[in-house]
This record gives structure tokens, sequence and C-alpha cells, in this order.
């Protein structure tokens, strides 16, 4: 009694995710080069990039811990994308299923810090501090706009939110909504570790900050999981706020929507200190969030 | 008189913070990228770019004004059979392209071009690219015409260690051969035993003739030499 139907969907939308993941990624460089009037890499540059660091000799490893992080981050991200309801699949659902997708959604930075910190170096050490100082900032803002939204619709499953946009009109159509919509575009932007809060990684600042010490197959899994992850958050955006999809081009379109959005965002204005961005999220997308809770109840 | 420094108010320099004026920013995106795609587009250097040397063989007296006033000390005269003065050997590895050697050349032997690219592998023959005495601006002139971009003028060097004959595979495909005899200003060793011939050759110096007989070289070799330390003394 194995669900062969399943497993292939499983196994297709993880193909699919994983590529179009690293076309976001090509899109995103190459975006952002051309806001600063460059060229830019081809868009498939991820994907070469990762078959370079698989293809690498050696990787250095400091212990299971370490090897365990990227592999756990990894695993969680995929978790994440099979609950969220790609088109018309949605693989694995509950009775709160929005619940799930939001905090395995946050999973993979914890993955990537156990990693991180088993390795020892100084420079790891502050962006996992860093990173755990964001994600305890970001999470109220975040909290305030699921709960509005769940308030709206009444439902805590995704398949359903889905269903009733299609019915009443997107999310973003209800000016509380929209008002959550701005939060979590804020949160969003923490999440996918774009510029105005890229405090975890910091790149020129604190060298690569958790990463510093992955290379080689470790870093080409790191890629992985951030191309999953970026698919994964984009799709969970356009479910939340823009109506869902049915069918995957539609989908496509709506995320890199979104996508360009966070891309724009992260390509004008420049990195906050950490004490900088605990401060902005506990002040401006917590004041919004309350507002927007207070207005759809 | 003095006049009172001029400060401009600090209200006129400060900007005011926006969230909405770097958004300004977004409009770059429809231009075309300023980017020079560089294996498909040239650039033209400039007309005086200071490239690669050139030294014209016939002007060149051996004077070591270039070795003298080089602050990188890259430059070290060479003497090549059939040649009666010492030449510069410019050594890359260590020049600055600073070209005061052009500009102290008091014959004007010694120019630049403006090529400047150069890359080799690393192995040790590759390297012998780097150290070479310049060929004739004439040559590097053609080549520039004919290819254009501004490559060194010589794919390879091979250096004989025997023989110490040198040879250069010109990039058109030709060669060019020539004999190094030995460094500094003093005339080498190996021409030195024959003091026999020595009043023949200070009552008939000849300096039109480039490509004489092995015979006849040694024989001008200790002129030079007696010239070459008082010259060394006026200099320091």
């Amino acid at each position: 009694m194995v669900a062969w139907k399943l497993i292939l969907e499983a196994i297709g939308i993880l193909i699919y995710a994983t590529l179009m993941g690293f076309i976001f990624m090509g899109i995103e460089r190459k975006a952002m080069a051309r806001i600063q009037r460059r060229v830019g890499p081809p868009i498939y540059q991820p994907l070469i990039d990762t078959l370079k660091l698989l293809g690498k000799k050696e990787s250095v490893s400091h212990g299971f811990i370490y090897d365990f992080g990227p592999v756990f981050a990894l695993g969680a991200s995929i978790a994440a994308l099979l609950f969220i309801p790609i088109a018309n699949f949605q693989l694995f659902s509950s009775s709160a299923d929005l619940i799930v997708v939001a905090y395995l959604l946050e999973v993979p930075m914890l993955g990537i810090m156990l990693g991180a910190m088993s390795s020892g170096n100084p420079y790891s050490a502050l962006g996992v501090q860093r990173g755990l100082l964001t994600m305890v900032a970001m999470q109220l803002p975040y909290g305030l706009a699921i709960i509005a939204l769940v308030q709206h619709w009444g439902t805590f499953k995704l398949s359903e939110i889905v269903a009733l946009q299609q019915l009443h009109g997107w999310s973003i159509l209800v000016p509380a909504l929209l008002i959550a919509m701005i939060v979590f575009d804020i949160v969003f932007q923490a999440m996918l570790g774009l510029e105005p809060f890229d405090i975890i990684t910091a790149p020129a600042e604190i060298s690569m900050g958790p990463m510093v010490e992955y290379g080689g197959k470790h870093a080409a899994l790191l890629f992985t999981q951030h191309a999953v992850q970026l698919f994964a958050e984009t799709a969970f955006f356009a479910v939340l706020f823009l109506g869902g999809a049915s069918n995957l081009l539609e989908l496509l379109i709506k995320q890199i929507a979104v996508l360009f959005i966070a891309i724009f965002v992260a390509s004008i204005y420049p990195r906050f200190t950490i004490d900088q961005a605990a401060k902005f999220f506990w002040k401006w997308p917590t004041i919004l969030g309350i507002i927007a809770v207070l207005l759809t109840m | 008189m003095k006049m009172p420094a001029r400060v401009v108010g600090e209200e006129k320099v400060k900007l005011k913070k926006s969230f909405i004026k770097p958004w300004m920013g977004i409009k770059y995106l429809f231009k075309k990228p300023v980017t020079i795609k560089i294996p498909f587009e040239k650039i033209e250097p400039a007309p005086k770019y200071r490239g690669f040397h050139t030294l014209d063989w016939k002007k060149c007296i051996g004077c070591n004004f270039c070795g003298q006033i080089c602050p990188a000390r890259a430059i070290e005269m060479t003497w090549i059979e059939g040649e009666k003065r010492p030449h510069p050997k410019v050594d890359y590895g260590r020049c600055t392209f600073c070209q005061f050697c052009v500009d102290v050349c008091p014959t004007g032997a010694l120019g630049f071009s403006e090529n400047f690219y150069l890359t080799t592998g690393g192995l040790e023959e590759d390297l012998e690219l780097y150290d070479w005495v310049p060929i004739d601006p004439q040559k590097v002139r053609e080549l520039n015409e004919r290819f254009g971009d501004y490559r060194f003028p010589v794919e390879r060097i091979k250096f004989n260690r025997e023989t110490r004959e040198v040879t250069y595979y010109l990039r058109d495909g030709t060669e060019f051969k020539f004999k190094i005899l030995g460094y500094g200003l003093k005339p080498p060793a190996a021409a030195k035993p024959k003091p026999a011939a020595k009043p023949a050759a200070k009552t008939a110096p000849k300096p039109a003739e480039k490509k004489e007989a092995k015979t006849e070289k040694p024989a001008e070799k200790p002129t030079e030499k007696k010239e070459e330390p008082k010259a060394e003394e006026k200099k320091e």
C-alpha cells in the first residue's frame, strides 16, 4: 500500500521547486546587477555555482553536528514546501497547516545555526547571535500578521484560505489584510536574508556570518537549501495574500512579483545594525500588525 | 591681506533623511547597463598609454641612464653579440611602468608602446617572457596594426643556458635571435682575452657595422672596457 502517486508528485514538486529556486536566485542577482547598471551573471549562474561546489575534492568537517546542520535545514525547507499548496498540488495537509508552514520556514535558520556553532569560529558565533536576535525580533510582527489573516478568514487551513480568496477576492483587497501584507513583507525581507535585514550573513562585515566555515559540498547543500527556501517562502506569500494559484504558471508570476518587491527593497536600502533591526521590528511593523489585528476583530 | 576661512553652513550640506527617495534608484533597472563586454567589445587605451617598452637598437649607446633612474631597478644592461654597446634589458616582474627611462634616454632609443596585455602560465619557461631586451618600435607598430589587441608583441621567449642564445617568437610567427654575452656595464669576460687586437680596434672603430664576424668582435670590446669605468665615475 505505498502511495506511489504521492511519492512521484513529491519528487516532481521537489525537482521543480529546486530548479525554480535556483532560477529565482539568478533573477535576484540579475535584477540587482541591472539596478547597479551592470549586466550581471546569466540567470542560471547559481545552478553552475552549486554544481561547481559539488565538484570540490575536499570539504572540511568539524564533526557530526556540523554535517547535520545543513541537512537538517534542507529537510525543514522541503517539509515546509510539501505543506504549501503549490497550484493544485498539496501533498500533505492538516487542520492547522498555516502554523506548521509558518514555523517550518523558521527551522532552516536553526539548522544552519546548529551547524555553524559547532564549527567554533568566532565569526559564525557572531552571525548566530545576530541571527537568533533577528529571529526573536521578527516573530512578533510575523505572528501578528498571521493572526490578522486567520481572524479574517476564520481558518488555519491553507487550502481553505486559497479557496476563500478565490471566492471573495484576494487578501490584499481587504484593507486590514493589506496592512498585514505590508508587515509580512517587511518580515519576509528578513526571512530571505535580504538587504535591510541581511545582518545574519552580513557580507563584508563579519565575512560570511554563520556560513563562514562551510565550503565544498556543505556549501552546495546550503545553496540548494536556500533555493528551496526561496521557492517555499515566495509560494507561501502568494498563497496567503495573492490568492494562491490554480496552475503553476500563475503561481510563478505571483512568486516573481513578490520576489521583485523584495529585490527592489534589498537593492536600495542599506543594512541595519542588529540593535536598529530589533528596535525597528518592535516598533513600526508591530504597530501596523496590531492595527491590522484590531481591524479584523 | 588675510582672508577669513570660508565655512559653508551645516544646514546647507546636511541631507534630510527619507524613506521614499531611495526608490529613485529603481529607475536604472530599465536603462542600458554601462558595462563594456570585454571579450566582445574593445577599449582603446589612451594614445600615450604607458605600456611595454620599445628599443631602437641602432640608437642605443649603452649609457645606462635608464638603469640609473629606474626606481624599481628593473633595467639591467646586457651585452649582445654583434652590438658594440650594452642594451637595456627590462624585467617586467619589477617594472612599474613609470617610463622615467624613456624620458631620460638621451638618444631617444628607448620608447614605449600602448601594449599592456601580458599573461602567462606559471611554468619557468613561460616566465622567461617577463625579461626581455625590447625590440624595434617599427616592429611593434606593425604587430599592433596586424592584431590590434594590445598584447605583448612576443609570444614566447626561449633562452638556451648553454649557448646563451635567446629566441623571440614574435606574434606573426617570425623568429628573432641574438646571443647574450654578459650582463652589467663591463664587457663580458668571454670577450676579454685578446689584448693583442687592441690597438687595431682603437684606430679603426666601425660604428655602422652591426653583424660582424666573431673574430672582429672581441677586438672591439676592450676599447669599451676602458671607456665604461670612466663613464661610471662621472655619473656616480
